[in-house]
């Protein structure tokens, strides 16, 4: 088909969108981060009628809504791989430039997985099953980067 | 005497005085009544920015009462204990005006067990950031146009071949009829006022994350050359919100809005605010 149109004035324009926001961890969430920052403890909640733990806390139980606010347990800086992806694209507000891995860890000690970087490994070599633990990061943001990443258990 | 969450209901008692605060108390004048059961009574005197604290047998003097048990006074003292879940729950009666016991938050600062003058209440973390987006945003042909003929301070709506009607800001197609808009034609730029929005609040500017001024007026002006629907949205002038009225159509019977002119910015880049609003054309 033919091109009808004129494209002489089309051009493009850049722009940066900048978005304030504030986000609060909770009361949960807030107690997940200074365990993890002052005593580099990684914390769950456990449900006891369920028998599981959650990790990251949360404040009821996704069963049966019991509350877990006060039912703290401490649990491994040390687990498994459930799956993984490798992010190939880099952007200001990603932790990593890219190539990087993001892994599903599950906690020894926890039920469900959280998701957290993997590092100290080519990303061919990563399986679902892996050992991997904790590595604290030196300076504190008081965020889930408190933990900088998670290597494969040597 | 027994001991509430490790805490003795006397130690909260005791320590009022020292835990008051004349700043908080000032042009405060009430008697509170606390009745605890199974522990005892108390009444509490705050007047002239000071404080007198007594044992008492007989509340019924006292402004307000508070009546509840050694665990929810103690919980509610050392913040366990939410105060309106406890009144919900029948843990905590006030007789009197419950805003009056609020008060005395401000009064005294919050008691700390002994031995745990170092734990603050739980540290809270919450993240202010400002996420930064790179943005691109193509013209294509058609609104490049459209924003070419800004900067050279012309207005341009293109025309569908079938039906006649114009758009600004242009589309490629006309979506009624679906056939390829072809021919442009120079509008207003002086046109009618036709509706307005007051706008309170502002979504951030999707290329900057800059949000306008609030309120403004988000404005439907039919420009010169156009009819019926044509209507070219924009700002109003900031200051002229209440100064302009809306034109009505209805059957053969027209009101015709307030005249409006646009003000071209200094400089133009080819951007839709190289208008930078429309004034009333006086």
């Amino acid at each position: 088909m033919q091109k009808t149109v004129d494209s002489a004035d089309a051009y493009v324009i850049d722009g940066k969108l900048a978005l304030p926001y504030s986000y609060f961890a909770g009361r949960v969430g807030s107690t997940f981060i200074t365990a993890l920052r002052d005593s580099r403890q990684i914390l769950g909640v456990r449900c006891e009628k369920c028998h599981k733990v959650f990790v990251p806390p949360r404040q009821t139980c996704e069963k049966c809504m019991a509350d877990l606010r006060e039912n703290w347990v401490t649990v491994e800086n040390t687990g498994e791989v459930i799956n993984f992806t490798v992010v190939r694209y880099s952007d200001r507000h990603l932790p990593r430039e890219a190539p990087y891995i993001l892994a599903m860890i599950k906690l020894d000690g926890a039920d469900t997985p959280m998701v957290h970087i993997l590092d100290e490994v080519k990303s061919e070599d990563v399986k679902a099953g892996m050992r991997v633990e904790a590595v604290y990061s030196e300076n504190t943001t008081s965020t889930i980067l408190d933990i900088d990443h998670f290597k494969p258990v040597s | 005497m027994s001991e509430y969450h490790g805490i003795h209901i006397e130690d909260i008692f005791n320590s009022m005085k020292a835990r008051f605060r004349p700043e908080g108390a000032a042009g405060v004048n009430h008697t509170f009544g606390y009745d605890i059961s199974e522990e005892g009574k108390w009444r509490l005197t705050v007047k002239d920015g000071d404080m007198s604290l007594e044992k008492a047998d007989d509340l019924s003097s006292c402004d307000v009462v508070m009546e509840t048990d050694g665990a929810t006074f103690v919980g509610l003292n050392i913040g366990k204990v939410d105060a309106m879940s406890a009144l919900t729950a029948g843990k905590l009666k006030i007789r009197g005006d419950v805003n009056t016991f609020g008060i005395t938050s401000k009064i005294f600062q919050k008691y700390v067990p002994p031995g745990a003058e170092t734990t603050q209440e739980q540290e809270l973390i919450a993240l202010k950031q400002t996420i930064s987006v790179d943005q691109r945003f193509a013209t294509g042909p058609v609104m490049g146009k459209f924003l070419q003929g800004l900067k050279n301070k012309t207005i341009l709506a293109i025309k569908c071949p079938s039906c006649g009607r114009l758009q600004s800001p242009p589309r490629e197609a006309c979506a009624i009829c679906r056939v390829r808009n072809d021919e442009w034609v120079e509008i207003g730029p002086k046109g009618e006022m036709r509706m307005m929005e007051y706008c309170y609040y502002a979504s951030p500017d999707p290329l900057t994350g800059e949000t306008r001024e609030t309120p403004y007026g988000a404005i439907g002006i039919l420009l010169d050359g156009c009819q019926g629907e044509e209507v070219f949205w924009h700002l109003l002038r900031p200051d002229q919100l209440d100064r302009v009225q809306m034109g009505i159509v209805m059957g053969d019977r027209v009101r015709h809005g307030t005249r409006l002119r646009p003000v071209w910015a200094k400089n133009r880049t080819g951007s839709v605010f190289d208008i930078q609003y429309f004034e009333i054309d006086e």
